[in-house]
Order: structure tokens, then sequence, then C-alpha cells
């Protein structure tokens, strides 16, 4: 009997591997990154309003499902390519580079299912910045920018200005460095691989360098982009920075900032949000523009999220499938919900409609819409760009081990023109 | 009688098919995958391509960080490897024998064992943080230290940093495996070389030593495999940087596949590091089982 029992187990075992199940309704496969805490609760707990995004629009559009996954920055890009070497891709997605997939012609063009009073409706100069071979394939989902943010009380203690010039830069660092000897570092910086890519953005657009030339070639090798790195380790040897920059993180270095360990930080506007999430209270603390080189042009850095929808060449019906993507995005970005998604997190919008009631709730967001019309963004709509943005925090890193910057920049762009 | 035969003729496997089946599709199946992936063209989203002979093994060998990062694998094995097995030895001599309280520093051992790798390395990180680690308020709260020391101030201490994590981790499997093999040995050895005359290294090089030799074998060619493979001690601490400086190849070929999108590389990589894990592995166990054939 017992044997019956096993073997019955058994033979039960190797049927539920096989399991299938009937699809009526159309399901979209989304992966939505955590921005934050409260990302996952928004979109599948109870954080939106007592009930979730997902219900919400479940209710809304009969006959669409959402299997809507929440994934950490960290670990999204494993997910990703996995699903996509398994021939098993998103419907939707989250993320924030997109060339890649562009080009190797796995992304639908957003024409396609994006309706029309919607397409209209997002900042054009994000748009322009998801064009690969003269088409849309993503639109912005949010935006972020990048002041420098100060210690204003230890800035009146030392007696300094804020800095608007490296070398105003560099004097305020060495004021700080004297008169607390040591137990504050003035400057933060980051060339990890989390994020050492704005660190190398801050200083090469605040030197006129960059990415990419006027023809949005790749010159990664500029001599404005080897002075601002040198000027970048000329910091870091002087130790006007966090100790460790390979290493420690902007969330370190934003957690130093609100210990009071260390007098500057630039770092995007949800700042103020993860300052106060985070139990940080008692820092008073200012926003200034990012210090640039004598005789170069100031701007701030932009940081932009997409959405984007995979190919499926397996649905049975593509235009309902469509319809269904065009449905998502239009409740995702209906004001209702979007505003308070982004203000959720503390970051800026991505479409006209939103702005009205944003200003509204906070003024001071009107003064970070005025940063991003300013701002650079990374040129993420070009195929290479993942290998630059390695490619230049490994410049930094080798160079904070005593390699030569300028040869190692030639290395980066010789790679890149191969 | 005839049916109960054939019966047996195949039950046994039907036993068997499910953790058959739980091998082939999570062990066997992806290993066979990694290999055709790592002999085909690899797009940077991941779609796998045509058949491209040795260009993957090719290319990740001639990457610039390749270098180092096989001479920092040998680093990390040899040494946690071989000093958390002679600490894990010594320790379970001491263990060994009776004193008060042995129960008590046994179940002491275990705990860096069973707590989760991550959380130790994330828990040793903090430790040795400069700005608020425990080490450095430890030191200065008990007046032995003035001011905070960083310490990690260069790669390479970091990377020692590191391996002294994974020697740390390591010891208690070493010293159970030891134990083990030092409760199954008799007494009566001891007594009589005693009454021999016989000192404690000469007890230790001709008694203890060949005694406990095959769970010194078992645990050091798990070990080298354990170490080579570890992965989130050396991703949670530095991440490898600066440059891939303190890499292992099993994290420089996780960067390698999910940060530069060289999946075809970090894919040949992988393959390298499982045919060099079966040599080690296939060399240590033949030298050993060799030399106890001769005894």
């Amino acid at each position: 009997m017992k044997k019956a029992v096993a073997l019955f187990l058994t033979l039960l075992l190797l049927l539920s591997a096989s399991s299938f199940a009937l699809a009526e309704d159309i399901t979209l496969d989304v992966i939505i990154c955590q921005y934050g805490p409260n990302t996952s609760d928004w979109f599948t707990g109870t954080g939106m309003d007592g009930t979730s995004f997902v219900k919400k629009f479940e209710e809304a559009n009969p006959g669409i499902k959402l299997n809507l996954e929440v994934v950490s920055w960290n670990d999204v890009y494993t997910v990703v390519s996995t699903r996509i070497s398994n021939s098993n891709p998103p419907d939707i997605l989250n993320i924030d580079v997109f060339a890649n997939y562009a080009s190797e012609g796995l992304l639908m063009p957003v024409t396609d299912y994006c309706p029309e009073e919607l397409y209209d409706d997002f900042f054009p100069a994000f748009m322009q910045n998801s064009v690969v071979d003269g088409v849309v394939y993503a639109v912005p989902d949010l935006a972020s920018a990048r002041a420098l943010f100060y210690n204003v009380d230890m800035f009146e203690e030392v007696g300094i200005e804020v800095p608007q010039t490296w070398a105003e830069l560099e004097d305020a660092c060495q004021a700080i460095l004297d008169f607390y000897g040591g137990d504050v570092y003035p400057f933060g910086m980051d060339m990890t691989t989390d994020e050492g890519q704005a660190n190398f953005a801050y200083f090469a657009w605040g030197n006129n360098g960059g990415f990419v030339d006027a023809d949005d070639n790749w010159a990664v090798n500029s001599d404005e982009n080897v002075e601002a790195i040198e000027f970048v380790m000329g910091m870091v040897e002087k130790g006007y920075t966090n100790p460790n920059p390979a290493t420690q993180t902007r969330y370190d270095l934003q957690d130093m900032f609100g210990a009071g360990k260390l007098a500057m930080v630039i770092a995007p506007n949800s700042v103020p949000t993860y300052l106060t999430d985070k139990g940080y209270t008692d820092i008073n603390y200012a926003t200034a523009g990012l210090p640039h080189n004598e005789g170069a042009t100031g701007s701030s850095v932009g940081i932009m999220d997409r959405i984007m929808a995979f190919k499926d060449d397996s649905a049975p019906d593509q235009a309902a499938r469509n319809e269904a993507i065009g449905k998502f995005l239009t409740f995702f970005y209906d004001p209702v919900n979007y505003v308070d998604w982004v203000s959720m997190e503390g970051f800026l919008p991505a479409v006209n409609s939103a702005v009205g009631a944003l200003i509204e709730a906070d003024p001071s967001f009107e003064s970070w819409l005025d940063v991003l019309n300013t701002s650079k963004f990374y040129p993420s709509h070009k195929a290479e760009w993942d290998q630059v943005k390695l490619g230049v925090i490994n410049v930094q890193q080798n160079a904070l081990t005593g390699g030569d910057v300028k040869t190692l920049l030639d290395g980066l762009q010789a790679e890149l023109t191969k | 009688m005839n049916s109960i035969l054939v019966r047996h003729k195949w039950e046994p496997y039907l036993w068997i098919l499910p953790s058959l089946l739980l091998m082939a599709v999570f062990v066997v199946f992806p290993i066979g995958i990694v290999f055709k992936i790592a002999f085909s063209e690899v797009s940077k989203s991941g779609v796998v391509g045509a058949f491209n002979g040795l260009a993957n093994f090719r290319a990740a060998v001639n990457e610039p960080a390749f270098g180092t990062v096989m001479s920092n694998t040998f680093y990390w094995v040899v040494s946690v490897v071989g000093i958390s097995t002679l600490l894990g030895f010594i320790a379970a001599m001491v263990l060994n024998q009776s004193f008060h309280g042995r129960k008590l520093a046994r179940s002491i051992l275990v705990f860096p064992w069973a707590a989760a790798l991550v959380i130790q390395a994330s828990i040793w990180n903090y430790i040795i943080k400069f700005e608020y680690g425990n080490l450095n308020n430890i030191l200065l709260n008990l007046g032995i230290l003035r001011d905070a020391v960083n310490w990690r101030t260069s790669y390479q201490i970091e990377f020692i940093w590191e391996c002294g994590v994974g020697i740390f981790v390591t010891i208690p499997f070493v010293t159970f495996c030891v134990l083990s093999g030092l409760q199954s040995i008799d007494a009566a050895y001891y007594e009589a070389a005693t009454v021999d005359g016989a000192g404690f290294w000469k007890k230790l090089s001709t008694i203890t030593v060949p005694l406990v030799k095959p769970s010194l074998t078992v645990s050091t060619v798990l070990n080298i495999i354990y170490v080579f493979n570890s992965f989130p001690i050396i991703y949670t601490i530095t991440k490898g940087a600066p440059a891939n400086k303190t890499d292992t190849l099993v994290t420089y070929l996780y960067m390698l596949a999910f940060y530069d999108q060289k999946k075809g590389q970090a894919t040949a990589l992988s393959v390298i590091g499982f045919l060099i894990l079966c040599a080690a592995a296939g060399l240590y166990m033949t030298i050993t089982m060799r030399k106890e054939d001769e005894l």
C-alpha cells in the first residue's frame, strides 16, 4: 500500500512538472525597477490608496491581466538578459538602457502601441533621447536631475562660499580639511560600478568635454576629458574626497552627508526624500549648480529612465496586444496615478500633464524642472553606451591605482572605434 | 516468482527517477547550455547566435584583466584553503581534548559556518569600514587607538581582508571534518605509542595525520571547489574594484556577463573554470589515493 501511494505521488510530481494554463485574457508580463522602498507596495501591495496598481488597472481594463514584477536595479539586467537568452523577454520593461535591444530588433516602435494623445504629452527632449535610426523605441518614465548638495552649517562654520569653479572647489575643500582636521570629508565621489559614469559626466561636462563630439561620435579621450579626470584624481590625491571612491557608492555618500561626515556631494533631486526616509533630520543643507572649470559652461546632469515594449511574434492577436500595452501606458501616465508615483519616489515627471499638479503639491519642483531643462543626458541612444559606461568607470578606477589618464582614455576610445 | 523479478528490474529506476530528473534539469542541462553558449556568438542583449569556434575563449583570454584575475584566483584558493585547513586542523585537535565547556566551544565554532555567506560578508564589510566600522569603534573605545585607522587603504589590503574573511568562514568546515576523523581513531594507538616513548610530534606525524587523511582529503577537495566558486565575499566587499584588481574568476565572469554584456566571454571563462576545477580536484584525489595505496 505504502509503495502504491509513493508511486502515485511520484507520478503526480512528474505530471505537475508539465502543467499548463489556459489563457483567455491577454496577459502582459511587466518588469518594473525598484526605485525606492515604496515601489513594490505601490504596484503590487496596498500602497495605492489601500489597493495596488495592478488591481486598479485590471478593474479598469477587463480582459487584460498584468503579470507585474518589481525587480531591484541590481538584478534587473541579469533578469532581462536571462529572459532574452531564453527567448522569453517581458512584454513591457522599465529600465534605463534601450539601444542594445532596439538595434538588435527586439523592440517595437513606440508609435505601434502608444496612443497619440499620450505620445504628444511626453517632453519632446526626452523622446529625442530614445531614438535609434530615426525611430522612437522607448518612452521616458521619469527623470532626475543632479545638483551640488552642501552642508550649510559647515560652510558657515568654516566661513566659505559655495564653489562655482573647480579652483573655488579646491579652495573650499582645503578650507574644510584645515578646519575639521580630517573629521569631515570635503567632497564625495562615487567611482564604483554603481554609478561611476556619473562622476565622469559631472567633470567631463563641467570642462566642455563629454562622451560624444558635436557629430554624436564617441570622443571619450578628448583633451577636455583628460584634463577633467586628471583634476578628479588630483582631488583624491590631495585628500579632498572620501578615501575609497572605488568601493563607496552614492548611497554611502548620501549617508555620510546625512550624518554630517561629508560636506558636499553631487546627488539627485530625490536626496531630500532619501534623507527624511532614513531619519537624517537634523542636517541643514542647500543645493547649488555643479562646479565647472573656469571658462567652461556649467550644466546639470539629467538621468532618465524608460519604458519599452518587446516584440512577441508568438502573440496570436498582435493588434490586441498592442492595444493592451497602450492601455497600460495610458493608465500609468494618467495624472491621477502618475503624480502619486512620481512624488512618492521623489522624481521629476516625464509628461506635461503632471507638471501642474506636482508644482501645486510642492513649489520646489519648479526649480528642479528648470534644472532639468538645462541638463545634459547620457548618450544612451547609442548601442555602445553600456560599454562606454563601464569603460569610463574602469578608466577612473585604473587611474586611482596609478594608471595614466590619457593612456587609459585613448585605450577606451580605440576599443570603441575598432 | 517471475513477476517479482520483472518488477525488481524496473522498480529501482523508477524510485530514483525524480532525483535523476532533478539532476538532469538543474545540473546536466545547464552545463550543456553553458558549453553551447561558450562556442556561440552572443549579442549584447543576450541573443545566442551561430557557432563561432574558440572566438569567445580568445577574446576572454585577451582581456587586459585576465592575467590579474587568474593570479588573484590562484592566491585566493591557495591561501584560503591552505590556511583554513591548517587552522581548522589545529582547532580540531584542541576540540578533541576533553575540557570544561567543550560542547559550548564546538557550537560556537559552528556559527560562522551556519550563517549565510552574504550576511557574513556584509557584516565584515561593516566591521572594517573606516567611517563607522566596529573595529575602529572598539579599538578607539578601548583606548588602543587614538585616531581611526583606514583598514582598507589599498586594494592589496582589501584583497587580504577578503582572503581573511574567506579563511574565517571556512575554518569550521575543516574543523568538523577533521574532528570526525579524530574521533574515529582508537585511543589504544596513542596508549601504545606513549608506552613506546613517542612524544607529541611523533604521535601527530605517525598516528594522527595518516589516520585523518581521508577526512582531510574530503575537506580539501570540497573546499577547493567551494572557495574557487565563492562569490559573495568578494562581491559584497569590493565588487572586484578597483578595475578588476580584486576580482577572482567567478566575480569577474559575473561582471563580464551582466555588467559588460560580454556573455560569450563570460561563459567561455566559466567553462575554463569548470575544467580547472575538474583537473584540480581530479589531480588531488589521484595523488592522495595513490599515497594511500602505498601505505
